[in-house]
């Protein structure tokens, strides 16, 4: 279970860092301009469920991430990310129905983002921008009901500190945009607990569906957006042993509609897993919704 | 009579002169890497932080920025060229332009 969700909010959290007209569920290497900010908050709902064991375990993750970029210079951008959660655990034991749940702030992630070469022609831009960051641990981490200590993944943080690092690459032209990333993070161990580490290749398309040819001045612009992730994560640790209940490749896809405007975007995508290949009685994921929306300033 | 009319066509002539130092100003920018609408503000933001500028008019279609400045300001390629840069573009070309009637629509007012 760990697995899913941890594939989903890799995506997410990396997401998160976007700060442009861009993919909903990943980064992108479009600029915030020089000394300006964008503030995202993006609402996420992940549903996990499909348990083969007796457990019957099935959970719902909320989550509010709220973004903060600014643009230090034309080519360095600056990114936090604060999610909150709302994280529900059901399952049986011993016979009885049980629930175990956790509110609150999750970890911060610092990111910084600088655009290594940029080609301008008119009405189009390619950009590279390779990303460094790292993950606070600012959430909760051993929190605890009457059942005891709850499981790591019902925690809203993690109790490490975790670094990331990787590259985006954007293709930009007035009619659509593709967006491609690969990232890495690593995690590190905490309370004898390390999940294990996520690699990520995600590749996004922004089609201009309305209006289909432009006019004079700056008009809004409905995107349609599919979005593909492909995340891979190594088996979490327990006690330094490596559980072989977790881990595991998930490829996930996006269709979703952006509507773009001058100074604020509105966006909402369905994460859907069409491939899982995950180890042992890793729980699969169902679905997970988002909707956000972001303003510049 | 003849050196009334001398007179006059000077005083004429220095009105004119005036009145033409005094006009509005225009500049078309073109903008390369300018691709979507949540860009556009950046680009308004910084030019619009440039001593004078009064009016910011962008087409995104065309790629092109037209800035309009207060009566008696100029705008200098080199202040063009670093609020474009900073905004996250290439500014392509610059070229004075006979400047809009206020009213004319799209454009952003500083």
């Amino acid at each position: 279970m760990k697995t899913v969700v941890k594939a989903g909010l890799a995506a997410l959290w990396l997401g998160a860092g976007t700060a442009w007209s861009a993919p909903i569920t990943f980064n992108t290497a479009l600029p915030v301009h020089q000394g300006g900010y964008v503030l995202r908050e993006q609402f996420v709902f992940m549903k996990i469920a499909d348990d083969p064991t007796p457990a019957r375990r099935d959970m719902e993750v909320t989550g509010l991430v709220s973004v903060l970029g600014y643009g230090v210079t034309r080519d360095l951008a600056l990114f936090g990310m604060l999610p909150w959660f709302d994280k529900r655990l059901d399952m049986q034991m011993g016979g009885q129905d049980i629930a175990r749940s956790k509110q609150g702030f999750g970890d911060l992630t610092l990111l910084g983002r600088y655009t290594a070469y940029q080609y301008d022609a008119p009405g189009r831009t390619f950009r590279i921008a390779p990303f460094l960051g790292v993950k606070a641990p600012t959430g909760e981490d051993n929190a605890g009901d009457s059942f005891g200590r709850l499981p790591p993944q019902v925690q809203t943080g993690s109790g490490s500190w975790d670094a990331l690092a990787g590259a985006v690459l954007t293709y930009q032209t007035l009619d659509f945009q593709i967006d491609s990333q690969v990232s890495y993070k690593a995690n590190r161990e905490a309370n004898g607990f390390q999940a294990g580490n996520v690699v990520e290749l995600d590749g996004s398309l922004q089609y201009r569906l309305w209006p289909r040819s432009l006019g004079a001045g700056v008009p809004a612009f409905l995107y349609g957006v599919v979005e593909a992730n492909l995340v891979h994560a190594a088996k979490d640790r327990n006690g330094g042993i490596a559980d072989p209940n977790t881990g595991g490749t998930t490829l996930f896809i996006t269709p979703g509609l952006q509507y773009v405007t001058q100074k604020w975007i509105v966006e909402a995508g369905v994460q859907i897993p069409v491939v899982q290949n995950l180890n042992g009685t890793a729980l699969k994921s169902d679905y997970a919704f988002t909707a956000g929306f972001r303003i510049n300033f | 009579m003849k050196s009334r009319l001398k007179a006059m066509a000077l005083i004429l002539s220095l009105i004119m002169t005036t009145a033409a130092l005094a006009a509005q100003q225009a500049y078309k920018l073109r903008v390369d890497g300018l691709a979507c609408p949540f860009c556009a503000y950046g680009i308004e933001k910084k030019l619009g932080a440039v001593k004078g500028v009064e009016r910011i008019e962008v087409d995104i279609g065309a790629g092109t920025v037209t800035v309009t400045m207060a009566e008696g300001a100029t705008l200098d390629e080199a202040a063009a060229g670093k609020a474009v840069k900073e905004a996250g573009f290439s500014l392509r070309s610059f070229e004075r332009v006979q400047a809009a009637p206020p009213s004319a629509p799209g454009g952003q007012a500083k």
